[in-house]
């Protein structure tokens, strides 16, 4: 379906499921890999990233015919690198309960390569309510990939769900190294793929 | 070339937006983020010199701030500690510069409040006007000395040394007589569920009640934690009537000079902690018994 005719329903639930960015698209699997140790890992992350995607989306959106082709990266780069800080600092000072757990993701997020691909392969082309229901499409879609990945990688590797002591041994331990991140990365993007198929064959019959 | 300055515009203007919109955020937001930093780093300090809900502390604990500097003086190397001292009702600060084999050097009064003080930019414009050249100086760290009542609580030192991976932050505490109160972790990049254990309960809370002589060639043994002690180490997880005061005691005396078990598969980050700590406390108590006898000698009478 062309992007014209998506509804905006249709384009939040595209980010979650036809196209997440980590097991569809496979874009930023820099920080699925890496970071996605833990589900809190995952859902702090992701939820950094769903704010500076929408943000980000929202304000090139608005900007996108102004916008002079030949320094559209600089221009994406500008934005991002913007909302992260004022997010940073936002948090830093007006919730610290969540800056003390955060902080040090919300930094990294101004090089993760989905905000700046959504941004020229979206928002730079359409309005800004769809580019708002894209982006936060996106920005689910990763935090929920991140989710999976964390609960996998936490409970075999570290035997706690959320700090909480659940199987009270590490299984194996080498899970929550960056090596593992790897394997896990693969096995649940081909799993992902699986059940679209089946569902879709469902579908057909 | 027309393309070109329509490039440089367009970035010259986005740039300029985009740090404008940085900008205004960082001086809405700089205060309040200050404060919070503030109050973080003084609930750990106070949690760790043992008050909490069942203990509060002293309505006139005051932490007071010693900075330390090195200063040179052509070829000479001095010790200045930036120490507050108590005039009339004000707070002041003095320099007092020691050579290294502990002797008193000079003091100089230094124009600045406490609360300025905790500004490095600050500090250093006040130190300017008093260390004139040829005299160079160079920050080195910051202790905190806890006291209430006139009388000294106890020590809180930053302290930084490396780890398994990069450096790890930490804030020991110690009591007067230099026995170990308590450690928290502050920052570290060490891996989860190996290094990163170095935050629980179990492993902190061994180094709870050290005392100094034993601090001084504290190691670590490469056993598993044996069940009791780490149930006793995770106070947080105690249940009612889990410990009579018998068996606390009996607990505390049997591993009160005992090394450190290390955590399982994190041999170098459970050493690496133990003898950061131990570098630090002892360094410190080496530093503070020199300024103790050269105040006492001088006759200055520090706010401690």
């Amino acid at each position: 379906m062309a992007i014209k005719e998506k509804t905006n329903t249709q384009l939040f639930v595209d980010g979650i499921l036809k196209e997440n960015p980590i097991f569809k698209l496979a874009l930023s699997m820099c920080p699925a890999v890496g970071i996605s140790t833990s589900v809190m890992n995952g859902i702090l992350l992701g939820t950094a990233v769903l704010f500076v995607q929408v943000c980000s989306s929202c304000t090139i959106s608005l900007v996108r015919n102004y916008i002079h082709p030949k320094i559209r990266i600089p221009t994406y780069t500008l934005t991002i690198a913007m909302w992260v800080t004022v997010i940073d600092l936002v948090l830093a000072a007006y919730v610290p309960v969540a800056y003390k757990a955060m902080g040090l993701f919300v930094r990294l997020i101004v090089a993760f390569a989905i905000i700046t691909m959504r941004l020229e392969m979206f928002a730079s082309r359409e309005p800004v309510e769809k580019s708002f229901f894209d982006g936060l499409g996106m920005g689910l879609g990763f935090m929920f990939a991140m989710m999976a990945l964390g609960f996998v990688r936490e409970l075999l590797g570290s035997g706690m769900i959320l700090g909480y002591d659940i199987l009270g041994f590490k299984p194996l331990l080498f899970f929550v190294l960056p090596c593992a991140g790897f394997f896990v990365v693969g096995v649940m993007m081909g799993f992902f793929n699986w059940i679209e198929v089946v569902y879709k064959r469902r579908k057909e019959v | 070339m027309k393309e070109i300055i329509k490039i440089t515009f367009a970035l010259t203007i986005s740039c300029v937006i985009a740090a404008s919109a940085m900008g205004l955020t960082y001086m809405a937001t700089a205060k309040a983020k200050k404060h919070n930093h503030h109050m973080n780093v003084q609930n750990a300090m106070i949690g760790l010199l043992g008050f909490g809900e069942d203990n509060p502390a002293p309505s006139d604990l005051k932490f007071l701030n010693v900075y330390r500097y090195i200063v040179e003086d052509g070829d000479k190397k001095f010790l200045g500690y930036m120490v507050p001292v108590e005039k009339g009702r004000e707070e002041a600060y003095e320099m007092v510069l020691i050579d290294l084999e502990g002797n008193f050097v000079e003091k100089l009064e230094v124009p600045i409040s406490a609360e300025k003080a905790e500004e490095a930019r600050d500090r250093a414009t006040a130190l300017q006007k008093v260390l004139t050249p040829p005299k160079i100086f160079t920050y080195a760290d910051a202790s905190v000395i806890a006291t209430a009542g006139g009388k000294r609580l106890g020590y809180v030192l930053p302290g930084k040394f490396p780890g398994f991976r990069t450096f790890i932050h930490t804030l020991v505490a110690m009591d007067p007589k230099f026995e170990l109160l308590g450690l928290e972790i502050m920052e570290h990049e060490e891996d989860a569920g190996l290094g990163k254990e170095i935050e629980q309960e179990y492993f902190r809370n061994q180094f709870k009640g050290k005392t100094y002589e034993k601090l001084k060639t504290l190691g670590v043994i490469k056993k598993p934690l044996p069940m009791e002690y780490k149930k006793y180490l995770e106070k947080s997880k105690w249940e009612e009537g889990m410990f009579t005061e018998e068996q606390i005691a009996e607990i505390r005396k049997q591993y009160k000079d005992a090394d450190i078990y290390a955590i399982t598969a994190s041999t170098i980050s459970s050493k690496a902690v133990t003898d950061g700590v131990k570098n630090v406390a002892k360094k410190f108590a080496y530093r503070i018994g020199k300024l103790d006898s050269v105040l006492k000698q001088e006759n200055i009478h520090a706010a401690f």
